[in-house]
């Protein structure tokens, strides 16, 4: 389901960043995976971002880049510019008199606080509760994360990615009564905490969560690769049966059987960055324009349902299916190679259910065999197979588990209702209620999984 | 922005939309699990602070609290967005949810302020099409229930107002089922399309769940041209003859719903129509100014109606009896023939132009959104609908879409939220 030829490169990966199951990962090393776009903004060359990156692609969260922190912080910068920006510069003045709060243009009281090495925390003189912003200033040597900690617990309730030398950015957060610190990680540096500031009255706390480092994620990740491997098993069996049917002429057969192992691999959808250039094989699709199905780079999947399901000949067939059980059983001989990318869990939990939202329901991935909601069945399935793996991780840092449980459910339900005795209902098949229940229950679902995705962004803690 | 401790505390025990949880003061802290243990454990739910704007006080409030909603009354704006909604909530307690989060996120959004902080718990609980800071602007959010939602679903039926039916085919309408009808209608106004749209992408944010875009529809109001009412595609001035209701004695004898054997829940509101009126401007210009006055009854350049010099001139009916200047089945005299006995079947009309792109023949696909409130369905709209059967601008063109709706009750304070009334 997931790739698209043409216009429609599949989402990019970063397969640099892996987990090895024959050795101990090494956070710092993974940490100082290359990453184009980040070291082009570092120096200082914003047009090299988008020369780095195709128009589709998303940038990948890899560790010590939070892709939606970098985002929810680009939203208040701008208010740095808007009041003036002036803790621009010496960013240790205002701490250093008493670090009192200032009104700013956006009505949020501001304090300065410095980030480096010898001064973490300093400035956070007066603290109160409510909605406020820190200008956090870096006045140490490199670049730096920062995070905002309950010391006790290690519940985080604010971050800055890669906050530069010399620069000063914003951190918003919402405090309740309470002891926090903040935390600086300048990258090749143990993490430093700062002072421990108390929050007067009885406010409650806003927002928090525990963090989930790399070390979290590797065991999570070597048993949900085994999983994959497993299915890739399935897979090649279920593409060898398809190959079986058309050379033996039996289209009905193959039509069956295709559906079957069509759906063994969107079980396995989120791997897909792992599978790498193989998924474009096994599932790619055409490009919309006239005559792109008979393209010879249109193969897999998708291609053997065009034929099947208008009225290609099993001969015309046969070489596209032996092309799939080909690819089918490259997968499955190399997945033992395979090193998955921790912190792609987080995000596969809840992307695959995106793809499922803008490919299969839209019908774009449907070639004839209207099965996009059998599709859809089977990637509901493949996020509860990541997310029965994350979910020791997942309970004790995300109080809303059980509607994220209700909503998978929900959905089920309603895919399951469209599908009874094994027929699935196509798309355009479906009365406008039945729509609007399965695009109702994924629109939640996706709510409740994003912020899964964004609970998983894997930080350092140390 | 503040919340309703008890009503918040209440709605996350039940909890089925996640979005609900993001970006107001107490719901939003609930995404985090500090303050979710507050709200579960039914204590204060005054989770951190919500975040008001910079001068936050009743001015702002008053754009959304009060006893009618805000939209009905306000004068058309430059952008708005109408939207039909079909309630996806599967009980009672959901539609009771739904109406909850509505009305934070209305409160939120026409207030404006600072977009929840979720720290690490979440992405962004805000687009930020808007920058930083949600300007609270003059954004409107008109929100009216349709006579499906009284159907077996929410154990409603003995509550439809009195005159709530599905809006039936008038004479010359075409209408498309799928542009029709919805449980609950939903306008946005503002000065600026994009306040529109950011409105909308997060009320469908925390929403999704319960409701589902049924249709839509997006339109603008001009600027005076030169000066006065704003014109249509049709190049005349469009609300010229609104009453004023601005004028309480007026408001309450046309406007309001209250008492008349409607039940007590619906006082405050009032009767919702809207109309997607396709304009066939094409064969529209290649028709004579004068024929095109006289199907309108009034001058194209000064909106004037034909026997007046200016806009606001009155037409003088009696003075013409054979129509020889203003046309017996010219719409204006058709829709409102100014006489004792159609007083009272007058409207607000709060019409909007839309563009939606081509039509298949090539041609421009514009129209109206034609809006109206009344105090009663059969007394205003279905009698003036009813008069004006037949005039010969229909040739022009073709009604495909809309519904009735009752716009809800206005939500009075910050414990109050929409439909209160009608579901507790």
């Amino acid at each position: 389901m997931l790739s698209m030829s043409g216009a429609n490169e599949p989402l990019q990966r970063h397969p640099e960043a892996g987990v090895s199951a024959e050795s101990d990962s090494d956070p710092s090393a993974t940490a100082a995976a290359p990453d184009p776009a980040r070291a082009a903004e570092a120096d200082g060359e914003p047009g090299a971002i988008t020369a780095a990156a195709p128009p589709r692609t998303r940038v990948p969260r890899t560790i010590g880049l939070a892709a939606g922190a970098v985002v929810a912080v680009a939203a208040v910068v701008t208010v740095a510019v808007l009041a003036g920006g002036g803790h621009d510069g010496d960013g240790d003045g205002k701490g250093g008199q008493g670090g009192t709060a200032t009104p700013a243009a956006d009505g949020l009281p501001h304090t300065a606080v410095e980030v480096s090495t010898g001064s973490c925390g300093r400035g956070w003189t007066s603290p109160h509760p409510g909605t406020q912003v820190f200008d956090l200033h870096n006045s140490g040597s490199g670049a730096s994360e920062v995070y905002l900690a309950d010391p006790a617990s290690g519940r985080l309730f604010g971050e800055l990615e890669g906050l530069a030398p010399g620069t000063t950015r914003q951190m918003l957060v919402d405090l309740g009564s309470g002891t926090y610190a903040f935390k600086c990680l300048q990258e090749d540096t143990d993490a430093i905490t700062g002072p421990k500031v108390t929050v007067p009255g009885s406010t409650p706390r806003g927002p928090s969560t525990l963090p989930v480092t790399e070390h979290d994620l590797i065991p999570p990740t070597l048993a949900y690769q085994q999983w994959i491997g497993a299915r890739a098993g399935d897979l090649a069996r279920g593409t060898a049966a398809l190959e079986a049917d058309i050379d033996g002429g039996d289209l009905a057969a193959a039509k069956r059987d295709w559906l079957s192992a069509h759906l063994v691999y969107e079980r396995m959808g989120a791997a897909y960055g792992t599978f790498g250039d193989a998924d474009g094989v096994i599932n790619g699709t055409a490009a919309r324009t006239p005559g792109a199905v008979r393209d010879p780079s249109f193969t897999g999947f998708h291609r053997v349902e065009y034929g099947l399901w208008h009225g290609e000949s099993a001969a015309s067939l046969k070489a596209p299916a032996a092309g799939l059980d080909s690819a089918a059983r490259a997968l499955r001989d190399g997945w033992s190679q395979a090193r998955m990318d921790p912190a792609d869990m987080g995000l596969r939990a809840h992307e695959i259910i995106e793809n499922t939202e803008q490919f299969e329901l839209t019908g774009r991935t449907d070639y004839g065999s209207g099965t996009s909601l059998a599709t859809a069945r089977a990637n509901l399935d493949g996020t509860r197979e990541i997310l029965s793996r994350l979910r020791p991780l997942l309970t004790p840092r995300d109080p809303a588990v059980p509607q994220l449980d209700a909503a998978l459910d929900r959905l089920q339900h309603a895919l399951d209702a469209a599908g009874k005795g094994g027929t699935w209902t196509p798309l355009d098949r479906l009365g406008q209620a039945q729509r609007e229940r399965i695009n109702a229950d994924t629109g939640d679902l996706l709510e409740q999984l994003a912020p899964v995705a964004a609970i998983f962004d894997v930080r350092r803690t140390a | 922005m503040s919340d309703t401790p008890d009503a918040v505390g209440d709605l996350r025990r039940r909890g089925f939309l996640r979005g609900a949880a993001l970006g107001v003061g107490t719901v939003g802290a609930v995404a985090g699990a500090g303050a979710a243990a507050a709200a579960l454990t039914g204590g204060p739910a005054q989770a951190a602070t919500p975040t008001p704007s910079a001068t936050p006080g009743p001015a702002q409030d008053a754009q959304f609290h009060g006893a009618h909603q805000a939209g009905i009354t306000r004068p058309a704006q430059q952008a708005t967005a109408f939207l039909s909604f079909d309630v996806t909530a599967a009980d009672r307690r959901e539609l009771t949810e739904l109406l909850h989060t509505l009305t934070e996120r209305a409160r939120f959004l026409t207030s404006g302020g600072t977009p929840k902080a979720l720290g690490i718990t979440g992405p962004p609980s805000d687009s930020g099409t808007l920058g930083p800071q949600v300007p609270g602007d003059a954004l409107t959010a008109t929100v009216g229930v349709g006579a499906s939602l009284f159907d077996d679903r929410f154990g409603l039926k003995d509550r439809k107002p009195l005159r709530l039916s599905t809006m039936p085919a008038f004479a010359d309408d075409d209408l498309d089922p799928s542009w029709c009808h919805g449980d609950l209608s939903l306008q946005l106004t503002a000065p600026h399309q994009d306040a529109v749209l950011h409105a909308l992408r997060d009320i469908a944010r925390h929403t999704r769940g319960g409701m589902q875009v049924r249709w839509r529809l997006d339109g603008f109001s001009s600027p005076p041209r030169p000066s006065g009412t704003p014109r249509n595609h049709l190049g005349f001035k469009d609300g010229i003859a609104n009453p004023d209701v601005a004028d309480p004695a007026t408001a309450d004898r046309l406007l309001w719903v209250s008492g008349g054997g409607e039940p007590a829940w619906t006082t405050g509101g009032s009767y919702q129509v809207v109309r997607l009126i396709r304009m066939l401007v094409e064969f529209w210009d290649r028709v004579s100014i004068t024929e095109q006055e006289r199907m309108f009854g009034r001058a194209k350049d000064t909106g004037a109606p034909l026997d007046g010099s200016k806009e606001f001139d009155t037409p003088k009916y009696p003075q013409d009896p054979m129509g020889d200047v203003i046309p017996l089945d010219s719409h204006i005299r058709m829709a409102n023939p100014r006489t004792a006995q159609t007083d009272n079947s007058r409207l607000l009309r709060r019409g909007y132009n839309y563009d939606r792109g081509m039509d298949g023949n090539g041609n421009l696909d514009v129209g109206l959104i034609f809006v109206c409130y009344q105090q009663d369905l059969a007394r205003q709209f279905e009698t003036v609908q009813k008069r004006l059967a037949g005039e010969p601008l229909v040739d022009y063109v073709s009604p495909f879409g809309g519904g009735y709706f009752f716009a809800l009750p206005g939500v009075r304070d910050r414990s109050d939220w929409l439909g209160r009334t009608l579901l507790s």
